[in-house]
């Protein structure tokens, strides 16, 4: 028997931290997107005992100022391109606006910490979404191309190939050939 | 970007083109540890040596004697330890069986090896930046499939 | 074997046949029953005519006496009294063979005792005649009583016999009354019978000649055809063979002996001989095989050797089958061929075919030596060339750096047509997986790839309704590209290139170039530019790898593109043209069946 799951990363990753903190004694309130609030400050000791507990699972806990930026500017991003029905919004604006900082200035940390723009992280995340849609959702790309706010289906092909190398088709195909050489 | 330095494996046969490689991964901006083994055998007892700390990256040459490419990359996915290993393959060919073929059998990343250094460190960076972006933005490393001619 | 007719008449003829027998017992038994009829009645008639006879000798007799008597009296001659005294003999006489024929007739029987009593009173009469007549008694009264007594006598007599020959005549005329009523509806009847018995076999004999007539017709035909069978079954090399399983008796035909290397009819078949000849080696499954076609009622092609008396070895294939009739019985139908002949020129073949595959894989290698193994080096060398830094082209003289650019150049030519020749053979080579796909989706593909270029040259691509086919989708989106490509890169100077593609169904036979193709209905492909086109001379060479109609400094590219197409299109048992004329576009249209 063969199951597809869809999950939301977000909702685990916040059970999961809210678990972890818990088993902590620490008492705290969720700011959403990886964000939290401690209602006391940390001794040295107990916040390096947190970061080893929750290193072993991806958690990692982000002190630099600029990363804590970068961080949120993935977060919005994220739920830019999660929210289905706000992609008219030009995404430097919505940014430059959500963060209250000018759109240069978000951009120059963000090359500077991760070595790649705002707008190749944006891309990234949308052929991402793409291939959510395609694989769990199975919708076709003219439906995707609408959904995703793409010009035409040409345009989002072409992104897709010149993102991943690949054409969405070939993307599919790969993916259920391997799915059939798991069975 | 990353406080431990980025640890990369090649697997390759060709002198010179480790040489490339290793040049490229110097001049790039990220902290690099890259390491090299030789063949097809060599890789599987590397990775199978419970002392070896595993690459982030794999990157696996598909024409190297005693075993292929593609034989390590099937028994690698099999292997339940290393199945999750992000695999980069670095091939001659383009073809796009070949391509499609090791996408398949479970490689993340195919590279067609470039004729041009200065593609060569682009591509480098472009993987690494990419790979970054999937292990820290919550991408589904099973859709993480990046192809560069 | 519908051709074999029915001859099913011979119950209709039985019962026909049944009937008329019938029909002449019945009338035999009439006739005969007529005939002991008659005979009875003539026997009764002879009885009653024996009876008159005898009774009118009786009274004959009388008379005689009567007369002699008269005659004596008369004359007192006693010559006249012998009849008298004879009578009485004759009277006895006539009296016993009376009492003989009426013996069985209590009634005659009656009457003639009375008669009998009669005559003894008629003669006592005649004696006191006599004795009253004679001189010396004569007494005239006594004698005229007596006279007259006597005639009296003699009417009683007479009326008696006419009583019992009425009698007799009654009772004839009785049965014959009868036999008459008994036969009188006799001849009509038996007639009418007769007759239909004679319809009867007619009609039979009708039946019985027009089924010979058609049997001999069918003989004909089956002596036409089994001579047709021999003769075919000489040409064609094959025979066949019958197996009774209920007497257990195997026919072979006259060919049968012949592929065994025998005269027809050499020696007498049975269920072993046929094995004998069989090579040792198919010993075991043509036995196994025999066995085989009884339980499965049918025998597939089975290949063995036989050994022929002088050692030669023949290639057999067989079938056979089972067939059962109506009547039940089994019998086993087979058909040996002898592909002696045709299995030496596969062996043959298979050769040639080894050969092929193996001269198409050195080739294939030769290929992959050639493209891919000469990729590595050059790589190399223009990996090499490009990690020259600006200072070491600086440390070379002016010279240096002109070769250092002219190798690059040469080396980046080369990589082109091994990359090129490297797609020509891969077209041949990989495994060609056909999957349905839509050719509208496979085009998109198609657009991102040439994006960039499609962009520098704002090229407007119209793209009509694709079909969906059965393809190579990797190959036919090469050749897209390369069309598309190809329309880009000869494009006007200075004119937006365009170009329309579009599709429509079409028969083969109404175009010349297609006409005889295996399919009939294509899907014709139209690849319409606006571009510079070229002279319709060269519109075949053009496909021709290798064949350039541009310098390569005009237009950099191999001359392998258009022969990509061709193979792709020829992998997908298609077809295509090109037509131009120069300077205004050219039309490449690709023909792939439906």
């Amino acid at each position: 028997m063969k199951l597809f799951i869809k999950f939301d990363i977000n909702t685990i990753c916040t059970l999961f931290l809210k678990q972890k903190l818990e088993e902590q004694n620490l008492i705290f309130s969720t700011l959403g997107f990886g964000e939290i609030e401690l209602e006391e400050n940390l001794s040295s000791e107990s916040l390096d005992a947190l970061k080893n507990n929750l290193s072993p699972f991806g958690f990692e806990v982000v002190e630099n100022q600029k990363s804590v930026l970068v961080q949120k500017i993935k977060d919005a991003i994220i739920e830019l391109v999660y929210t289905d029905d706000n992609n008219n919004f030009k995404s430097s604006a919505y940014l430059a606006d959500k963060l209250n900082h000018s759109y240069g200035y978000l951009s120059n940390v963000f090359s500077e910490v991760t070595y790649s723009s705002i707008e190749n992280f944006i891309i990234i995340q949308k052929i991402e979404r793409a291939k959510q849609l395609m694989i769990v959702n199975e919708m076709s790309l003219t439906e995707i191309a609408f959904l995703l706010n793409y010009s035409s289906v040409a345009h989002l092909s072409t992104q897709f190939k010149n993102t991943t190398g690949i054409t969405p088709s070939a993307f599919l195909r790969i993916i259920k050939k391997r799915r059939e050489n798991l069975k | 970007m990353q406080k431990n330095a980025l640890h990369i494996l090649l697997a390759d046969d060709d002198e010179d083109d480790r040489l490339f490689f290793k040049d490229a991964f110097e001049e790039v901006k990220v902290q690099t540890k890259v390491e090299f083994v030789f063949d097809g055998l060599q890789l599987m007892e590397h990775l199978m040596n419970p002392d070896t700390k595993l690459p982030d990256i794999l990157f696996l040459d598909l024409n190297m004697p005693k075993k292929t490419g593609k034989e390590c990359l099937i028994e690698i996915k099999k292997t339940e330890h290393l199945k999750n290993l992000i695999i980069a393959i670095y091939s001659t060919s383009s073809s796009d069986e070949d391509i499609e073929d090791t996408f398949i059998e479970g490689a993340n990343i195919y590279i067609k090896k470039p004729s041009d250094f200065n593609t060569l460190k682009k591509i480098i960076n472009e993987v690494i930046t990419l790979n970054w972006h999937y292990h820290t933005s919550g991408l589904n490393r099973d859709n993480f499939l990046l192809s560069i001619k | 074997m519908k051709w074999i007719p029915k001859f099913n008449s011979s119950n209709y003829l039985r019962v026909i046949f049944i009937i008329a027998i019938f029909i002449l017992l019945f009338l035999s038994s009439i006739a005969y029953k007529h005939n002991r009829d008659v005979n009875e009645y003539s026997k009764l008639l002879m009885h009653t005519y024996e009876i008159n006879i005898e009774l009118e000798r009786l009274m004959s007799a009388i008379k005689d006496a009567e007369t002699g008597q008269r005659g004596f009296m008369i004359t007192r001659n006693h010559r006249f009294l012998t009849p008298y005294l004879f009578s009485r003999d004759k009277v006895n006489t006539s009296f016993i063979a009376l009492k003989k024929l009426t013996a069985n007739n209590p009634i005659q029987k009656k009457n003639l005792e009375k008669i009998y009593t009669l005559i003894i009173q008629r003669y006592v009469s005649f004696e006191n005649c006599l004795k009253y007549s004679d001189p010396d008694t004569y007494d005239k009264r006594k004698l005229d009583n007596h006279m007259f007594g006597g005639r009296i006598l003699m009417e009683n007599i007479r009326f008696k016999v006419d009583q019992m020959n009425d009698i007799e005549k009654t009772s004839l005329n009785k049965s014959l009354k009868k036999y008459d009523q008994e036969i009188s509806f006799g001849p009509l009847f038996s007639i009418s019978l007769f007759l239909a018995a004679l319809a009867f076999i007619l009609l039979a004999y009708r039946k019985i000649s027009n089924d010979l007539e058609r049997l001999t017709i069918y003989n004909k035909k089956l002596l036409i055809s089994s001579g047709l069978m021999a003769e075919s079954e000489a040409i064609g090399k094959f025979s066949t063979w019958q197996w009774d399983l209920q007497t257990d008796k195997i026919e072979y035909s006259d060919n049968q002996f012949r592929l065994l290397g025998f005269m027809p009819n050499a020696f007498v078949p049975n269920k072993d001989t046929f094995l004998s000849y069989v090579h040792p080696d198919d010993k075991e499954a043509i036995s196994k095989s025999m066995d085989g076609i009884i339980k499965n009622k049918e025998l597939p092609f089975i290949y063995y050797k036989i050994v022929l008396p002088n050692n030669q070895i023949r290639h057999f294939k067989s079938t056979g089958k089972l067939l059962v009739d109506k009547n039940g019985s089994n019998i086993l139908l087979g058909i040996n061929f002898d592909i002696t002949d045709e299995h030496l020129l596969n062996i043959k073949l298979q050769e040639h075919n080894n050969e092929l595959v193996k001269i198409n894989k050195e080739l294939a290698s030769f290929n992959h030596v050639a493209s891919h193994d000469l990729q590595e080096p050059l790589r190399k060398i223009l990996t090499f060339i490009s990690r020259i830094s600006e200072a070491d082209k600086a440390a070379l003289s002016e010279s240096g750096n002109e070769y250092i650019t002219k190798v690059e150049t040469s080396a980046k030519r080369m990589r082109v047509l091994i990359d090129d020749l490297l797609l020509f053979s891969r077209t041949n080579t990989t495994k060609k997986e056909f999957i349905q796909s839509d050719l509208n989706e496979l085009f998109e593909n198609v657009k991102s790839e040439l994006a960039v270029i499609i962009d520098d040259k704002k090229a407007d691509l119209n793209v009509g309704k694709l079909p969906s086919l059965n393809v190579i989708p990797y190959q036919i989106e090469q050749l897209f590209i390369n069309l598309i490509g190809n329309s880009l890169k000869y494009s006007q100077t200075g004119i937006a290139p365009k170009i329309i593609v579009s599709s429509e169904e079409i028969l083969s036979n109404e175009y010349p170039e297609i006409i005889n193709q295996p399919f009939k209905k294509f899907h014709k492909i139209t690849f319409t530019d606006n571009g510079m086109g070229f002279d319709p001379q060269f519109k075949d060479t053009i496909f021709v790898l290798f064949q350039r109609l541009h310098s390569k400094t005009d237009y950099p590219g191999t001359g392998i593109g258009l022969a990509i197409c061709k193979k792709i299109v020829e992998n997908h048992k298609g077809y295509i043209t090109a037509d131009s004329e120069p300077g205004k576009g050219s039309v490449f249209t690709v023909f792939l069946p439906v």
